[in-house]
This record gives structure tokens, sequence and C-alpha cells, in this order.
């Protein structure tokens, strides 16, 4: 590569200032991200694709909470509030958090293994492209007279032609398997990318970590996603053709869309958690200004976690009194073990560490508790008896908040603070990020924490309404409804720093490495020019900048097998 | 490297074990035999979860505190890994967890035991309704819109209820029977129950049934033996559609 092209890598729209200082500006129109194949770009287009969709979901869940604010129905029917809440949860797991991860993926995997882009580049395109379509289309129901109105879980007979009638239904089965054909799709890249794109001298464990959980997760998602793709067919079928699959009437089985789905949807919980265990695990080596502790066991309890999870789809269905509760009881409880060793991982990285508080890292922090705490409440729902009595109620509502909001959307804002300078060459503001991370810790818990309160009150989930006569149910959602209001402020000043940093180029110009980061993405500019890097410095351990800043540390590794020194990008 | 602002400010996370043990209070209080079980089990999980959250809690508190950095730019001692802590903390989630599935697996037993009950009701969900069938009584009680249907039962005896739905999907929930089964079509589900304390308890549907799932409601009114069967002579008799 000349140092002419390094001009042509391009930004969010940004000065791009390069390494070598040698570098000419491009801002990047809108004619160049509609038909890029560059792997940073469609990173940048899965991001931000993903925080419309966070945004839009998270208007749907507001809307609930003024409903179920006082009982009685104030503000809307029950006709609305189905199709809410089914769009709530169908938008925050398909289209935001599965595009937020293919976003980080696509912008930091090939440039932590030292690699170009990804392997194939145009089926990335594609399979971005497919990912915004079945968006679109899943929430285009409201525009037909109702989106779909029976969950995201979508259980049979309900989801069916007799129950659910009317196109939203149809459009939400279309929308979700265009995003699990995407999803299918990406996975091979990146599996293919990890295998056979590492630069000289990246063995496998020397990857960072990020990129193994997100080797792990593709996996899951080749695997799995194709069980929810057939299934959303069979339903189509059903539907739309007059089968009967899932009709028991005519010798189908309801209880076997429950089976296909959480088969999928289980894993799918890892698919969504493991990514972002990776991204923590990025950011608190680097602030602890130490390497992660126990790399390979690190690695080897996310391996572990994602062959257990294939065997644990039915904890979801202990109360159809169809499925052998001990044996998932068994398979549940024992993903506990690896899970549970991470926070030991993380916690003797920071001992003895020299912790810095920076944005990134408080998110991190923030993370370890509220994961902690929907960790905690795991082992609960895999015991069946305990299970029994909370099952479908605001327990279960706590506890997967806990962990997708807690910990997912902790860490994606984590790694946003953390990554979003190397994407756009800008820092986020400090007092604007502490400002954003504490209204959110604030509001998180007063939403989510009397949650578990309601549920071992015996309040379900899914429900528009409640009697006033219920004891402290109403004291309860009060509370709950102020917690997301002070939710909606820090959302808000996320927002607010986003635009004002990035989009209006604001923010501080954050050179090529802000934090001090060990992994590869920090030895090139930020944004990186096209094709990532110019030279690669020697890799020897899973952090090869922190090596070439400290060439007197010793490396307590043994020597490559393959080539070492500079390595033409 | 750049200069950074660094906030030496530490996050004091203080009340949280304490709310722990406030939701030791917080489950419906059980009010029959299996609810008992899953009540005490209920307590070993929350034990066992606040000794949990207390030590991971209070180390990575200690860290906060302890390891943050005072502006000074020495690194760190490079610790990469120590086999015997690795293999400390991978033993102990292990045992723990092979604790909590032994009692688990006991109280299950006990909880999903369907044997000899000494009345019989037969539990039908329709959207958005309930219908209760004493068989061998020839009673039927069923609800309508605004008007939610009474299940009837005796306490001190074995209860069997059968489960079956006329359409989707339902879920049987009474909270202060710490238990709750779904309907499933094309499948008669089974709960056997004892209750051991007379009252008023109110249940739901507990799983997403459609339109109106949010106002399927029922009471259930637990009396003495002797008041249900009296109760059960004084129904009018089903004019024999029911098998």
């Amino acid at each position: 590569m000349s140092t002419a092209e390094f001009g042509q890598g391009r930004g969010l729209g940004q000065d791009r200032p390069l390494a070598d200082g040698a570098g000419t500006t491009h801002r990047a129109g809108i004619i160049d991200y509609l038909t890029t194949t560059d792997h940073k770009q469609i990173g940048l287009l899965y991001v931000f694709t993903g925080l419309a969709f966070f945004i839009i979901s998270g208007a749907l869940s507001l809307l609930m909470r003024a409903e179920l604010t006082m009982p009685g129905l104030q503000f809307m029917d029950e006709a609305t509030y189905n199709q809410l809440f089914t769009m709530h949860g169908t938008g925050m797991i398909f289209f935001f958090a599965s595009p937020v991860v293919f976003g980080f993926a696509n912008y930091f995997i090939p440039l932590q293994i030292g690699a170009p882009d990804v392997a194939f580049p145009r089926l990335n395109a594609l399979t971005y492209w497919l990912a915004l379509a079945g968006g679109l289309t899943a929430f285009s129901g409201f525009l037909t007279g109702g989106a779909a109105a029976f969950g995201w879980t979508g259980y049979v007979p309900l989801s069916d032609a007799t129950y659910s009638p009317g196109s939203g239904a149809n459009l939400w089965i279309i929308g979700l398997a265009l995003s699990g054909t995407s999803g299918i799709l990406g996975a091979v890249n990146f599996v293919t990318t990890i295998f056979t794109m590492r630069a000289p001298g990246m063995t496998m464990f020397r990857m960072p970590v990020f990129t193994w959980n997100m080797l792990v997760t593709s996996l899951l998602i080749m695997l799995t996603f194709p069980v929810l793709t057939a299934a959303l067919a069979m339903l189509f079928i059903d539907r739309t053709f007059g089968a009967h699959f899932f009709d028991p009437a005519a010798g189908g089985s309801a209880i076997l869309w429950q089976h296909l789905f959480w088969f999928f949807g289980h894993p799918e919980v890892y698919i969504l958690i493991l990514p972002f265990f990776g991204i923590v695990t990025e950011i608190i080596p680097v602030f602890s200004g130490k390497p992660i502790f126990g790399y390979r066991g690190f690695v080897f309890a996310t391996m572990l976690i994602g062959v257990l999870s294939y065997s644990v789809w039915a904890h979801h269905m202990f109360t159809t009194g169809v499925v052998s509760n001990l044996f998932f009881a068994v398979t549940s409880l024992m993903i506990a073990i690896p899970t549970g060793v991470k926070f030991f991982n993380w916690i003797a990285t920071m001992w003895r560490g020299r912790l810095r508080f920076d944005t990134p890292m408080l998110f991190c922090i923030g993370f370890l508790f509220m994961f902690l705490i929907g960790g905690l409440t795991g082992p609960f729902l895999a015991s069946p008896a305990i299970d029994y009595a909370v099952h479908d109620t605001y327990y279960v509502v706590a506890h997967f908040h806990y962990v997708l909001f807690g910990g997912s959307v902790f860490a994606a804002f984590a790694g946003l603070y953390f990554w979003l300078p190397k994407m756009t060459g800008r820092l986020m503001d400090e007092r604007l990020g502490k400002l954003h991370f504490w209204l959110v810790f604030v509001g998180i818990n007063l939403t989510f924490f009397p949650m578990h309160v309601l549920g071992l009150e015996g309040m379900p989930r899914r429900i528009a309404d409640y009697p006033a006569s219920q004891g402290d149910w109403t004291m309860l959602n009060i509370v709950i409804s102020v917690g997301s209001a002070i939710l909606v402020l820090g959302i808000l000043a996320f927002a607010w720093n986003v635009v004002r940093c990035i989009f209006l180029g604001r923010g501080r110009i954050s050179g090529d490495d802000p934090w001090g980061g060990y992994s590869l993405e920090w030895a090139t500019s930020s944004p990186p020019p096209h094709h990532n890097f110019r030279a690669i410095p020697p890799i020897r351990s899973e952090r090869p900048v922190f090596d070439a800043r400290h060439p007197t540390t010793p490396v307590r590794v043994k020597p490559a097998a393959v080539g070492e020194g500079l390595t033409d990008g | 490297m750049p200069p950074l602002r660094r906030s030496p400010r530490s996050l004091a996370i203080k009340g949280l074990p304490a709310v722990l043990v406030v939701l030791a209070g917080c489950t419906s209080r059980p009010v029959t035999v299996e609810a008992d079980q899953v009540h005490s089990l209920y307590d070993i999980f929350l034990i066992a979860a606040a000794i949990v959250f207390v030590v991971v809690a209070g180390l990575i508190g200690w860290s906060i505190v302890r390891y943050r950095s005072r502006g000074s730019t020495d690194l760190p001692v490079q610790t990469r890994t120590n086999l015997a802590l690795e293999l400390i903390w991978w033993a102990l989630p292990t045992a723990l967890v092979i604790g909590l599935f032994i009692v688990s697996a006991q109280v299950l037993g006990q909880v999903d035991r369907t044997a000899d009950p000494t009345v019989n009701v037969r539990v039908e969900s329709f959207q958005w309704q309930w219908r209760f069938t004493y068989a061998k009584q020839n009673v039927v009680i069923t609800g309508a819109p605004g008007n939610p249907p009474e299940l009837v039962l005796p306490t001190d005896e074995r209860i069997g209820l059968e489960l079956v739905t006329d359409d989707v999907i339902h879920a049987f929930f009474v909270p202060r029977f710490l238990v709750k089964r779904d309907l499933v079509p094309g499948i008669t589900n089974h709960l056997d129950l004892t209750i051991n304390a007379e009252g008023t308890y109110s249940g739901q549907c507990a799983e997403f049934c459609g339109l109106l799932h949010d106002r399927m409601l029922f009471t259930v009114r637990a009396v003495s033996p002797a008041e249900f069967n009296a109760w059960l002579a004084a129904q009018p008799k089903s004019a024999g559609t029911q098998p």
C-alpha cells in the first residue's frame, strides 16, 4: 500500500488525522455509506441503526410505564398495550442489541487481529441491509392497523391465523426471518475472518478477548439462528397456507414452537451477553494498568458457556408440565459456574492495579454490580419449584432487565465511550459521560429493583392493567415509573454527548490511543485508514500495543512459531 | 499518553445488601403445604445469593477504593495468572451449585407429586375466562366478563386440579400458592395441592393469552371441609352437559 492511498480512509464525516500526519482529509457522503463494503463504515451503520432502534423501543416502554403507573386504563386500551410490549421486546432483542453487537464486531474484529477487512466484504454489506430491512419490516406493522401483539416469544396458537389475523403478525415473522438470515451470514463472515485473516504472530491464544468472545458468539449464531428461521417459516406456512405444524387438533404440536423458539432463544441470551463480556474484558485491564487475569481460563469459561447454552432452553418451559424439569435444572444451574468465574477474573484484574475511572471504566464498574444482581437471580429461576412461583411475573422482568440493561447495555455504553473515539477521531465529553452514568445507574435500580418485589407479590408480566385492590402494587409501580423518568434523563445526556462531540464535531481530538490501549486497534490512526494498518507492531502476547509501549516489561509468553517483526498492512 | 481527567471518587454501594434482606419478606405468604416448602427453598437460595453478593460486591468495592490510581503513573505488577487461585474459584461456585441442586430436587419432588387427591376439580381456560367443574357433583362455575369466577376449595384435603384449555395457552396462577401451571392445547396438565389456611386468594392467568389477558381474573375461597361440602350441595346442578 502506498502512502498516497492513506488519504482515502473514511470516518464519520470528520476530519481524519493520520498517525503519520501525512494524510489528506475526506468527508464520507451518503452515497459512500449506501454503497460501502468497508467493514468500518458498515460497523458504524450497524451501531447507529442499533441506537436508533434503542430509542424507538425505549419510547415504547415509556408509553407502557405511563399506562402502568396507576391502576385503570388512562392512556390506551389493551390492544395498543399488547403491541407496545411485543415490539419493545422484539426491537430491543433483534434490532438494537444484535446490530450493536454486529457493529462492534464489524469494526473491531479486523482491527484486533490485524486484518484489512472482513473475509467477505460484499456479503457483509448484504448482512447489514438485510438487518435494517428486517427491523423496518417488523416495525412497519404499526402502519398497517396493528403491529404484532403476541409477545416477542410469539407463542402458538396465539400467533396463528385464527387468534392473530392481520398483516402485523406476518410482517413480524418476515422481519425476524430477515434479521435471522442476516445474523447467519454475518456469523459465517466473522468466523471465516477470525480463522483465516489473523496477522502473522496473532495465534489463537493471542487474540483479544473481545475477538474470542465474538468467535464463540458467531458459532452460537450459526447453530441457533437457522432453528429460529425454520420455526418462523413453519409458522408462516401455518398462517398463510393452512399447514398444521403447530395445531394439535390436526396432529401438530403447540409445544413444538416453544422448543424451537427457546432452542434459539436461550443461546440468543448468551449471544447478547458474551460480546459484552468481551467489551468489558477489553476495558477493565486497560483502566487497571494490568493484563486480564487468567486469560486462558476466561476463554475456556466463554467456550463452556457456549456449549452449555445449548442444553438449558427448556428452563423457560418448567411450568408447561411436559419437559424434564430436573434435567434442565441441572444444566441451567451449571451455567452459573463459568459465568461466576468471570467475576473473579475481572476482580483479580483490578486487584493491585492502578484504576482510572474515566467513563468507559465507570460503566464497566456499573456493569459488574448490575450484572451481579441479575446473575444472582438466575439460579432462583433455574430451580423449578421457585420458578413455578415467579415464572411470567415481574420477577422475571426484573431479572432479564438487570442482565440485559444492567449487563449488555451498560457494557455497550462502556464500549461506545471506549471505542467511538477510535471510530470517529473525537473523544466524548467526560462530564456529560459521568452525568449519563450516574443518572442511568440510579434510574435502572429505581426502575428494575422494585420489579423483584412486584413479581414476588404475584404481579404477572404483560398485563395492561391491574386491580387497585392489590396491596402495594400501585405504590411500587409509581416508584418504577419515576425511576424510568430518571433513566430517560440519563439517555438524553448520552444522546446529547454523541450529537455534540461526534456529529457536531465538538469533542476533543482523540489521537491514536487516548486510553493507553492494549490491542491492535490502538496501533493505527483514529479513525483508521482504508484497510486499517500501515504497519503492525510485533505480536508476542494478547496485548501487542502495550508491549510496544513498554519494551522492557518482560512478556511471559513463549516465542511465536510464525514470523514476527514489522508487518506491512 | 494525553492527560485524561481522573476521578478519584469511588462508588459507594451501600444500601444493596440491606435491600436483599428486605426481599425475604416479600414473597406472598404461602397458604399450601407445598408452598411452605417452596418458601423455605426460596429462603435458602436468598441466603446463598446474599452471601455471594456481599463477598463479590465487597471485593469489587475494595478494589475500587483501595486500588484507584492516585495520580501515580508507575506500572503495577503485571500479574497474569495463578493456577491455584483459579482452581479455587472454579471449585467454589461448583460446590454451591451442587448444594442448590440437591435442595431444589428434594422440594421439586414434593411439589410435583400427584397422587390420590380426595377432591377433584377440572379447570378449563378460554379467552378470557375460566370454568371450574366439580364432575362428581355435577357443579359448574363459569366466569363472565366483569364477574370473575370463584373456585371454592376445602382446606386440609388433597386437591387434584386437572388443567385444560379450549383455545390458546393460559396459565393457572394463585400467587399465595406459590405455583403456576400452564394450560396447553392438546395436553392435560395436573396440579395437586393441600391448602392449610382458610381465606380468599386472588388468582389470574399468567401466560399472555391475547387481548384481554389482564382481565382474566379469578378468586380462590378456601373453606373448612364441612363448609365446602355444604357449599357444593347448595349449588345448582349443571344440566348434565359435563362428562
